[in-house]
């Protein structure tokens, strides 16, 4: 199996990862949280995708597929909001200890909600298609994932836009930067950080549905992806959407060359052994600005 | 300052709110499945008996919870967590198993007292060292002597420590490593094959074939129980001519996404691959499988492929698969508490509307196990109680039941397949087959 191979893997999987923690660093950057509940908002994502489909027969075609996403995140916008509304704007300007322990708690107890109302058995989104892969020059490039690839890139980029050219974007960024003096332009601060925990828990939700097509479903998923969001933020410098996207792809293309070279159980080392590396060399990561500055 | 008062106090409210509410949440899925509340009537008067009577267990605690008519199980099994899915069978087998002897009217003991049995259940979370805890405060706390085991290897092997520690019997029908029966430990007492010999059956019967393989890839996940099946695996195909080790990697637990190691499978042009892990990566590697367009002779899992909700995730990409089993559903052993194999099926069919497989029949062995003993034993004692667990001979839906010197049971594995027709099928050995093994699996662009 080439190297060319395993890149295309990583970066494949790896958009997916960038989606999930464009998501993270809107939290981290706007509302200064670190949102250990993150993960579970893209397992929660995915089963509302997997439950649409159950609903329309269990084996749809991709354009069924594709239509629950913007659905998953719509509900995943109300999941976020009500969540910064009801829980985590009480604890938004408290020490970091506080706003770990509820979002941990908060992660905690959807999890096992979750595996009461759905078990803790795995489920995966059947997509039906004629042939389920694409040969160009040796390599096998799965549709799905090709498919979740382009997903990922649309959803991160509308976001990107969203930040930058609308109203409401502005406002976000306005937040991020300065609360006291948004307040005093007349923004609606803690509406605009409830309304940007939404739209972070809706890019998670999608990149779900996308993850439920190709990778599969269980309750306790979550933790995995929090961890890897925030590898890929600190990474990519926090509180930066182009940061978070490059070092999703590094991160699944580092992954994969790992588990290809040399083993999967290395993955996880090589990872942090990297970050490590380069935060030692580039304490602020590799965008290297601060979360002011960037936003 | 009337925000910030309010703020720190809802802080305070929520802080405590949030670690009693996962402590509750734990427990609720643990509690949910224990046997105080399942053990239908009996759990509840025993629980009270059990605390009013518990001092006054004049008779060494052998009776569990103190109480003159009721002997107490205990155990924890993975309600939630990565296994929750397979925890839940045992759960099934061991209250349904209770519940059945106590409808009959209990175990009449060979100290000539007829006890209802209780099941004291918790959550480990597919932890093994909240299993650890748990087991040693049913000791300490709940006086309980007999041990159901937990499941998968990973957790019972820290568990079966703790019943060696403190001299207490545990029957398990879901730890297969044979790390758990190599320590000495004489206190465990194992009712699946050792996970070494999970492979073999599925290699033998593809060296059976007119068109046998010779190249085999081993993906295993990476936790002692499938590591142990890849070792056993690794020493069978080196002890068979003809067949050559192509790939072997290790994949962690935690992985979700198989498809570079798929990629060497396809590759090195395996005619067989034997996926030493747990349905999580069954299912993920049957969809994968798909996708990476990977072909072999025969693809088996070592667990979780002969599941109901294996098939209903992979959909027709888990046909053709393989899985071991050390059950057939289509025997005819007689049971004394369900009346044969077929019955014992139809029971956990009924009572919880799903097809048992052998976690199930092996859980409610488990149960059955101890009963036979506490029938035997002239006095109940953890130690008695050994003594006969050691030498017991039964027969059960299981089949028949006897302990080697290490405490396993000497079972071997059936194999079954997928097919597209008759769904799940014994395809091996002959003797016991349902259907022949359609072999070699069907290329993706044939199906």
């Amino acid at each position: 199996m080439s190297v060319v191979q395993f890149v295309v893997n990583g970066l494949l999987v790896g958009s997916l990862f960038a989606t999930v923690a464009v998501g993270f660093a809107l939290i981290w950057g706007v509302v200064d949280i670190i949102n250990l509940a993150h993960g579970e908002m893209v397992m929660l994502g995915g089963y509302c995708s997997y439950w649409l489909i159950q609903l329309a027969g269990g084996e749809v075609s991709v354009g069924i597929a594709l239509a629950t996403v913007p659905v998953a995140m719509a509900v995943l916008f109300v999941v976020g909001y009500a969540l910064q509304r009801v829980l985590i704007q009480q604890v938004t300007d408290e020490s970091l200890f506080l706003t770990l322990l509820i979002t941990f708690g908060i992660s905690i107890a959807i999890q096992q909600l979750a595996i009461q109302a759905w078990s803790a058995t795995p489920r995966s989104i059947n997509v039906g298609l004629a042939d389920p892969s694409i040969f160009v020059a040796g390599l096998i490039i799965p549709k799905m994932k090709l498919l979740a690839f382009v997903g990922a890139l649309v959803l991160t980029l509308l976001l990107w836009l969203f930040l930058k050219r609308t109203r409401r974007g502005r406002a976000i960024r306005a937040v991020a930067q300065n609360p006291q003096a948004s307040e005093l332009i007349g923004i609606d601060v803690e509406h605009t950080r409830a309304v940007t925990f939404g739209i972070s828990a809706a890019i998670a939700g999608g990149a779900g549905s996308f993850i439920g097509m190709i990778l599969g479903l269980w309750p306790q998923m979550g933790l995995n992806y929090t961890l890897k969001s925030f590898v890929i933020v600190v990474f990519g410098g926090i509180g930066s959407i182009p940061g978070a996207l490059v070092g999703g792809l590094s991160l699944g293309t580092i992954e994969e060359l790992t588990a290809g070279l040399v083993s999967s159980t290395w993955t996880l080392a090589v990872s942090f052994s990297l970050l490590i590396v380069l935060l030692v060399f580039k304490p602020d990561g590799l965008f290297g600005q601060s979360v002011e500055g960037e936003q | 300052m009337d925000q910030d008062h309010s703020r720190r106090t809802f802080i305070k409210v929520a802080g405590s709110t949030s670690v009693v509410g996962i402590a509750g949440l734990a427990g609720c899925s643990g509690d949910g499945g224990d046997g105080s509340g399942d053990g239908g009537s009996s759990g509840g008067d025993g629980s009270g008996d059990g605390g009013s009577d518990g001092s006054g267990g004049s008779d060494g605690g052998t009776t569990g919870g103190g109480s003159s008519d009721i002997i107490r199980l205990g155990g924890s099994m993975s309600l939630s967590g990565d296994n929750a899915d397979l925890g839940q069978l045992y759960r099934d087998s061991y209250e349904l198993t209770i519940n059945r002897i106590n409808e009959a009217g209990g175990v009449e003991a060979g100290d000539g007292t007829t006890y209802e049995l209780e099941m004291v259940l918790r959550d480990d979370q597919t932890d093994a060292s909240t299993s650890r805890g748990i087991y040693q405060e049913l000791i300490d706390q709940e006086d309980i002597d007999y041990l159901l085991g937990p499941y998968s290897s990973t957790v019972t092997l820290p568990a079966s420590a703790v019943a060696a520690n403190n001299e207490k019997p545990m029957v398990e029908g879901g730890g297969a490593s044979p790390e758990i029966f190599s320590q000495g430990n004489e206190w465990i007492f194992g009712l699946l094959p050792t996970a070494d010999k999970y492979p073999l059956s599925t290699i033998d019967m593809a060296m059976s074939q007119d068109d046998a393989p010779s190249t085999v890839a081993i993906l295993a996940e990476d936790d002692t129980f499938s590591q142990s099946s890849r070792e056993g695996a690794m020493a069978k195909i080196e002890n068979t001519d003809g067949l050559e080790l192509v790939v072997d990697r290790t994949f962690p637990t935690e992985t979700s996404d198989l498809s570079t190691n798929l990629g060497r499978v396809r590759d090195a042009d395996a005619d067989v691959l034997l996926l030493c892990a747990h349905q999580k990566h069954a299912v993920i590697a049957a969809d994968q499988m798909e996708s990476q367009d990977v072909n072999v002779d025969l693809a088996m899992a070592t667990v979780g492929s002969l599941t109901d909700s294996f098939k209903e995730q992979s959909g027709a990409n888990g046909n053709y698969w393989y899985g071991p089993s050390s059950w057939a559903i289509n025997a005819d052993f007689e049971d004394s508490v369900f009346g044969s194999t077929g019955e014992f099926a139809s029971a956990i069919e009924e009572q919880y509307d799903y097809t048992p497989d052998y976690h199930n029949a092996a859980g409610a062995v488990v149960v059955e196990t101890f009963a036979k003993a506490f029938e035997q034993v002239d006095s109940l004692g953890p130690t008695a109680v050994r003594d006969v667990i050691r030498d017991i001979e039964f027969t059960s839906a299981y089949g028949g039941i006897t302990f080697g010197d290490n405490g396993v049971i000497d079972k071997d594995m059936l194999v079954y397949q997928w097919q597209p027709d008759p769904g799940k099928q014994i395809v091996y050995p002959e003797a016991v087959q349902q259907s022949a093994p359609i072999y070699p699996t069907p290329a993706w662009s044939e199906r």
